[in-house]
């Protein structure tokens, strides 16, 4: 199959295998913060907080914020290994096969549990932010997040429709 | 498939072979090939148009309709 050499899909293989070792890089600090360094004592000092409950709530809150922080890790990569697999398969020109309608499928999945996770932490942060410590985190409900879902759920129909009619079209002379 | 492909017979019938036919329809061998043996899912119009044209033929020629021993029991 003829496909035009388009500099997008060597950029996509590259731009993704980069985004695959931050995703675990981001995932190692965080544990690291979390596990390793910082005593409750050493948050205090570094936020000037003194001890009181509301100091103790937010401690607990950025905790378990880090905890989602590490929960979205697997998460984005398996969005990241599969649009690589896209991207190959597109590379290879055949991108229209049942796999890649499942693949996106389970991505819109993965977007929408990382939406509904994005909620939780900024319903973490609301509850646990105070007028003299604010939590001001950049989570919540995002319309483009959600659009982002629609489309990739939209686009998985598209390629299972696509991979039907291909695969329809291949027995036709 | 009850839709029989008799592009054999014709061949036959004109003295030519499946090459000297995908040559001068433009189809290629593979998907002529498709055809004859009878693994094609539809054909279309177009090379339906130009086989009957290369063999001086009908529609009707190349294909027939032969039920399968399974329907005729049923009917």
């Amino acid at each position: 199959m003829p496909t035009k050499s388009s500099p997008v899909l060597p950029i996509a293989h590259v731009v993704l295998r980069i985004l695959i070792v931050m995703n675990w890089l981001y995932g190692a600090a965080i544990a690291i913060l979390l596990v390793a360094l910082p005593t409750r004592k050493w948050i205090m000092s570094a936020l000037s907080l003194s001890p009181s409950p509301e100091a103790d709530r937010l401690i607990l809150g950025m905790r378990a914020i880090a905890v989602i922080g590490i929960a979205t890790v697997p998460l984005h990569y398996a969005i990241f290994k599969r649009l690589l697999a896209i991207v190959e398969t597109v590379r290879g020109g055949d991108p229209f096969v049942a796999t890649n309608a499942q693949r996106l499928k389970i991505i819109a999945w993965t977007l929408l549990a990382l939406q509904l996770l994005s909620l939780v932490v900024a319903a973490i942060a609301r509850t646990v932010s105070t007028p003299e410590h604010p939590l001001d985190l950049d989570a919540g409900f995002s319309i483009s997040g959600w659009l982002a879902v629609l489309l990739t759920f939209l686009l998985a129909r598209v390629f299972a429709e696509g991979t039907y009619m291909r695969e329809d079209l291949e027995g036709v002379v | 498939m009850a839709i029989a492909v008799k592009l054999d017979d014709l061949l036959h019938d004109r003295r030519m072979t499946l090459t000297d036919l995908a040559d001068r329809i433009g189809i290629t061998l593979a998907n002529l090939s498709i055809l004859k043996t009878g693994k094609a899912r539809a054909i279309r119009f177009s090379t339906l148009d130009a086989i009957c044209e290369a063999l001086a033929c009908q529609p009707g020629d190349i294909l027939r309709f032969e039920p399968e021993q399974a329907d005729c029991e049923q009917n």
